[in-house]
């Protein structure tokens, strides 16, 4: 990506009167494109391919913002999306468009000819004579043809959130200008790009050419800003319809956004719903509300996720380059800028697990031109690239991983159970491990059964706690899950058991491909082994527990199974002791047991039933040996399970005094 | 003797083909030889070893033909052993020969493979085994009745008087072989047959339930094998030996060009895997009219698999492999040599599959192909050139040329193994 190593454009750094590159001798033939142009033109690459995408990804980055706000307070997140459908005749309103009939129909290209009316309705007429035969009702016919080609969906996206807010006259630099984020240090970061909101405003300018709204107080202002601004995208600077402040009474923190972009509802629904369902499943201290508010009433969406926990992962930290994950343009950007004198100070200041008298070691080792109290900005180009050398050769020890924030076991267990009810649920989070220098943690679950999942395995899949729902194929969580378990080592079955894979990476660097980065290559040895690994210990976790409960079926089967042969059996063998007896000729040939059994049959003292008592008698003999043969093993008596039922607390109970464990304090209501 | 057709007209088309084409000498000529291998087959002294004589340790004693009255007495004795351990309360069960593949051994002085002496108890009470129990009973009661009333039924039969016990036919086969094994006799005594399956044509004579049969006279179907074999008697030919034949295609080729009335002899086949009653047959026919078995397979290790269940029997019916196996069977083709010697086109020759080519390596190993070095080699060389081909691979010079130069070729030759 061109803008990964790309110097920090924000608004501080250029304000600090830093010239990068001599722009005053640009040629006069050459173009130089500004970031925002070059986003407008290659937005597939953010994720806006089309309107359908645009839609999702527009809402995606506003929530990502949103959750990121609140967490850099602390705050638990509540955030409410909201996409309103805009009307053609109101979207040309606000636009400033009279809605104007059609004169000359056949300019159009939705325009039909008689013959392809006649066409289209004898078509239709077929298609609703099969519908109804199916027994299904027409609906779907009769929309097809009411939406033509030249019609485009319009869709208002808001997104409110109550963290931090944003200072009122950074306001329009912040959203007003790409690549002027806060996101280009080294650290676990929930976007992408670090374009957050500004691909969706750009997207806004060039899909409807409406500005976007602001609405954003921070802690303890009495006033609440206002800012109504597009984007200029030749200038990559913003452009201000209206700043101003307005009275904020309740004293209300946080932003509110609010876009008005082309989309397609129809085809992402079930993306875009997906997305907030698998967001809330890894992010479970937060409170989301979706609401599609749609032209037509009977298709309004309201959603909401309740919050399960309250505790919330820690922010992640910066995190110091680790020598074996820089390139020299990277160590240059770092001299650049380092407050240090001295290049000792500079090793050690701005590199993970340099210490200072590992700094001497290497000082000593890139040879007799460096030496510790030498300048650090003096130093060559050909400096440089021997300190980069010695980086890629010499041995350092792994990053810590302390800077990273997982979701944690806890959260993804509480996730996972409140948003699909499973049966069964397990997770395990791996330690840290390390590719290339950058620290990361993988974190699993797995649930069976639960509603809304399908037989088969359901990959979830979570890259630094945002989901990833595109291009499943290729990535190293769903080749894992589905070529490199044995799902059936664990008692578990592949296509008929309803499996919920979940797992989340989290990383400095999360190594995405694909032009979208919306999955992670399988090609990084470390990951996909921690991947298979956690996977496979939650499958253990899960194995006890699933024998457990065939055993507890095969118990209640067992009995059942047995009896169920009895008439057949007794019938067979009763058979072909009456036939026996019926010829005398060969009974007189038996041993004498035989012949008195024999006997008994004749005189009707042995009947069927006789044998199918016995025999019934028999089974549950031995189903009650098996049943202790079984409670000896396990220390488990059969009984029948109690519900019980906790009461719900309220301020008006007392309790006693807490009691208190190394593990945990119990708090026993009073008067029970 | 033989309907002669003008040598050429088969629209050969190769060189390489013509050329084999007009090395045929007449053929009485081209029976000389095997004439000769009949000669010493009826010349052989009757192989009189037996397992009882081998005198081997931990081999279970091999299944006899027994009399309906002794397979009912037989039946009784066990079901009333069964309902005496009902009564007194112990439940049931029924103790079978394991018929697994751990429990087959393959006795290179009969050449066959023989039933081990492992068996297990498989009694009512238990989870695992409480359905087969079950089943063996019913069967048990079945095959009673049968002998009583002194009447054959099909497998298929069998299991549509009881299907909702038995569920599938696989399960009600399967025990009904564990049945024979327990009895201790053959599955034809128990009155159950296959269905037909096999057939045969050429210059053969014999008497089934009364009825000659007159087996040249059967148009170019064939005569179906009968499934009870204990009704089949009085054999009489003046064939000098017998083909045994994989399939069908190449059966039809060689009934409708009388084949067997040009060189004397019996053409037989069982359409793929042979079933019990074929082998029956071949075996019979050939102890009694004492003339050389030659092999026409496909060169795949199918075709080989198929040739080792006729002569040393399969694993599933080890228990009766005495009856089942004709152990002095001749290699006459298709072999791998013979592709590149009979020129058979590429297009004509399969790569093989990994699934070929594991079960070609896996019969490398197995005793049946390594007695004789002749037939390793030819494996050998299959399993190193991946290549295979069917017997009709030979029409590509003419659909005729398998009776009209191959196979008269080969005897001419004497060229099996």
């Amino acid at each position: 990506m061109p803008m990964a190593g790309g110097k920090e454009n924000g608004g501080a750094a250029s304000k600090a009167g830093k010239v990068a590159r001599p722009v005053g001798k640009k040629h006069p033939v050459l173009k130089q494109k500004s970031p925002a142009e070059f986003f407008s033109e290659n937005k597939n690459i953010a994720g806006f391919d089309n309107p359908g995408k645009s839609l999702y990804t527009t809402v995606r980055e506003l929530v990502e913002n949103a959750l990121d706000s609140a967490e850099s307070i602390a705050e638990l997140p509540e955030i409410e999306v909201t996409i309103e459908e805009i009307e053609k005749s109101r979207f040309h309103a606000l636009i400033g468009l009279v809605d104007q009939d059609r004169v000359d129909e056949e300019l159009y290209g939705d325009f039909e000819t008689d013959k392809l009316k006649e066409k289209r309705l004898a078509r239709e007429a077929k298609e609703q004579e099969r519908l109804a035969k199916a027994g299904k009702k027409a609906k779907e016919g009769q929309r097809a043809g009411g939406k033509g080609k030249g019609d485009a969906s319009f869709y208002r996206v808001t997104v409110k959130d109550n963290g931090k807010g944003m200072p009122h006259d950074d306001i329009p630099n912040m959203l007003g200008r790409v690549l002027s984020g806060t996101k280009y240090g080294l650290r676990q970061t929930r976007g992408k790009f670090g374009l957050g909101a500004k691909m969706a405003l750009i997207w806004s300018k060039m899909s409807t050419g409406l500005p976007i709204d602001i609405r954003s107080a921070m802690k303890g202002h009495p006033f609440c800003t206002f800012c109504r601004l597009d984007i200029d995208i030749h200038k990559n600077l913003p452009n201000i319809h209206k700043h101003e402040k307005e009275p904020n009474p309740q004293r209300w923190r946080g932003a509110e956004l609010q876009v008005v972009i082309e989309g397609n509802w129809t085809t992402y629904k079930s993306k875009i719903v997906n997305y907030m369902r698998q967001m809330a499943v890894i992010t479970p201290y937060a409170e989301f509300v979706f609401r599609f508010i749609s032209t037509t009433p009977d298709k309004n969406i309201s959603i909401h996720f309740a919050r399960r926990t309250d505790v919330m992962p820690a922010a992640p930290q910066e995190a110091k380059y680790h020598p074996s994950a820089v390139d020299l343009l990277l160590i240059k950007r770092l001299i650049a800028e380092t407050s240090k004198q001295t290049l000792s100070q500079f090793l050690v200041a701005e590199f993970d697990t340099v210490k200072k008298p590992l700094a001497e070691r290497l000082i000593g080792e890139m040879g007799p031109d460096f030496a510790s109290k030498m300048a650090v900005r003096s130093l060559t180009d050909q400096q440089v690239a021997r300190i980069h050398q010695l980086f890629r050769q010499a041995k350092f020890a792994d990053p810590s991983g302390d800077c990273l924030s997982p979701a944690g076991e806890y959260n993804m267990r509480l996730g996972i159970m409140k948003d699909l009810h499973p049966d069964m649920v397990a997770t395990y989070q791996g330690s840290t491990q390390v590719f290339e220098g950058h620290p990361f943690i993988v974190e699993a679950g797995l649930s069976l059964g639960g509603k809304d999942v399908k037989p088969g395995i359901n990959v979830f899949r979570f890259a630094n706690r945002i989901p990833l729902l595109f291009e499943a194929g290729g990535d190293v969580i769903t080749r894992t899950a589905s070529k490199r378990i044995n799902w059936a080592s664990y008692k578990i079955n592949q296509t008929t058991d309803k499996i919920g894979v979940f797992v989340s990476i989290v990383s400095t660097k999360i190594p995405f491909k694909g032009t979208g980065k919306e999955y992670i290559g399988d090609d990084i040895p470390e990951i996909a082994a921690a991947v298979k690994q956690a996977l496979q210990q939650c499958c253990l976790q899960l194995k006890s527990k699933i024998v457990r409960q065939q055993q507890a079926r095969e118990r209640q089967q067992r009995k059942r199974n047995l009896a169920r042969y009895i008439p057949d059996v007794t019938r067979a063998v009763f058979e072909v002791l009456d036939t026996i007896a019926d010829s005398k000729r060969r009974r007189t040939e038996l041993p004498p047991g035989d012949a008195a059994l024999l006997e008994k049959v004749v005189s009707e003292e042995v009947t069927e039933e006789t044998l199918r008592q016995k025999l019934t008698q028999h089974v549950e003999q031995v189903d009650n040996e098996m049943a202790l043969e079984y409670a000896a093993q396990t220390g488990k008596v059969e009984t029948a399970p109690e519900t019980i039922f906790l009461r719900a607390l309220d301020s008006k109970r007392a309790f006693l005094p807490d009691l208190h464990s190394p593990v945990c304090v119990f708090r026993l209501l009073a008067g029970c | 003797m033989s309907s002669r057709r003008k040598r050429g007209a088969a629209g050969a088309n190769d060189g390489g083909a013509l050329a084999f084409k007009k090395k045929l000498k007449s053929d009485d000529e081209i029976l000389a030889k095997v004439a000769k291998l009949s000669e010493a087959e009826k010349k052989k002294p009757k192989e009189s070893v037996t397992l009882q004589d081998l005198n081997l340790p931990n081999v279970s004693k091999e299944v006899v033909d027994l009399g309906a009255p002794q397979v009912i007495s037989e039946i009784e004795k066990t079901m009333l052993s069964v309902a005496a351990s009902i009564l007194n309360g112990h439940g049931f069960g029924y103790t079978i020969p394991t018929r697994t593949s751990a429990n087959q051994l393959y006795v290179p002085q009969l050449d066959r493979i023989v039933l081990k002496d492992k068996s297990s108890f498989r009694q009512y009470g238990n989870m695992s085994t409480v359905r087969k129990t079950a089943i063996t009973t019913r069967i048990l009661q079945l095959i009673h009745q049968l002998c009583n009333k002194g009447i054959h039924v099909t497998k298929r039969d069998l299991f549509y008087t009881d299907v909702k016990l038995f569920q599938e036919q696989g399960q009600s086969d399967t025990i009904l072989d564990d049945v024979s094994c327990m009895l201790g006799c053959t599955r034809s005594s128990l009155n159950v047959v296959g269905s037909e399956k096999g057939v045969v044509v050429g210059r053969l004579i014999f008497v089934e339930d009364g009825d000659v049969i007159d087996c040249t006279k059967m148009g170019v179907g064939g005569k179906a094998i009968p499934p009870n074999i204990d009704k089949v008697t009085g054999f009489q030919s003046d064939a000098k030996f017998i083909l045994l034949v994989e399939k069908d295609a190449a059966f039809m080729r060689l009934a409708e060009d009388r084949f067997y009335n040009r060189f004397p002899c019996v053409i037989i086949t069982a359409k793929g895997q042979p079933d019990v009653a074929t082998r029956l047959f071949l075996k019979k026919m050939k102890s009694e009219l004492k003339i050389p078995v030659l092999g026409l397979v496909d060169s795949d290790p199918y075709g080989l698999k198929i040739l080792s269940v006729y002569m040393s029997g399969s694993k599933n019916m080890s228990y009766d492999s005495s009856n089942l196996t004709t152990p002095d069977i001749k290699w006459l083709g298709v072999r791998p040599s013979d592709l590149d010697r009979f020129k058979i086109p590429e297009q004509c020759r399969l790569p093989m599959t990994d699934a070929d080519m594991k079960t070609g390596k896996e019969m490398l190993e197995e005793d049946f192909i390594k007695k004789d070095p002749r037939w390793h080699a030819e494996l050998e060389l299959m399993v190193k050139k991946k290549e295979k081909a069917e017997i009709q691979a030979l029409s590509s010079f003419g659909f005729q040329y398998l009776t009209e130069v191959y196979l008269p070729m080969k005897l001419q030759e004497g060229d099996w193994i």
